[in-house]
């Protein structure tokens, strides 16, 4: 599956990122059946923070992964390019939360769950990936 | 920052990925450096101009100096 990609630190960083996606689906729906069964459907005190913080292990992960990638990666150029897309993405999440939290307070906009905010920050970083590339071609 | 990589490489009849190959970098490395839009780090000035048996010089241009 991962034969075709040449450089070998992107290599390594999808089978990790792979094989962590895998282990949080495993891990999430053992959880969910552990609470839906052994443990209280509301949740309070010390089991409360354990059942919220759990969602944030993986995210920690995938950032820990991709320190590793930029660590490993020997092709400078590509390091470049995705240290530029992970600041589009810091940027883009901050501008949109910044503004997002203004239009919850002033104009009474809907609630944003922070729980969007990895996956928003992974779209702008993608969408800032394509245009930093853009610049090089 | 302007360079005779297109040049260095026709000379060899290299393409972009035969140098990306023998640098171990992508194609897409070798295209920003030799279109002058990336400059490579010293490490991999170097690198070039072991793989090209010159000099750093000879390769890129100080653009405050002209070529050499």
């Amino acid at each position: 599956m991962f034969c075709s990609i040449k450089s070998p630190a992107l290599r390594r960083y999808l089978i990790r990122v792979s094989i962590m996606t895998a282990l949080c689906f495993l891990i999430s729906v053992v959880a969910a059946l552990v609470f839906q069964f052994f443990l209280p459907h509301d949740p309070h005190g010390a089991l409360a923070y354990l059942a919220a913080v759990l969602p944030a292990l993986p995210v920690i992960g995938a950032l820990v992964y991709t320190g590793v990638y930029l660590a490993e990666e020997k092709d400078e150029f590509q390091r470049y390019l995705l240290v530029q897309s992970l600041l589009g993405g810091t940027g883009g999440i901050l501008a949109v939360l910044t503004a997002w939290g203004n239009m919850e307070d002033i104009a009474n906009a809907p609630h944003l769950d922070l729980i969007y905010v990895y996956p928003l920050f992974w779209v702008f970083a993608g969408i800032s990936y394509h245009l930093v590339k853009t610049r090089y071609r | 920052m302007k360079n005779r990589l297109r040049v260095l490489r026709a000379e060899r009849e290299w393409s972009q990925a035969d140098l990306a190959q023998r640098l171990e970098v992508s194609r897409q490395s070798v295209n920003a450096i030799e279109t002058g839009k990336f400059d490579p780090s010293l490490p991999l000035a170097f690198k070039l101009a072991r793989l090209f048996e010159t000099t750093i010089e000879a390769i890129f241009m100080d653009e405050g100096q002209g070529p050499s």
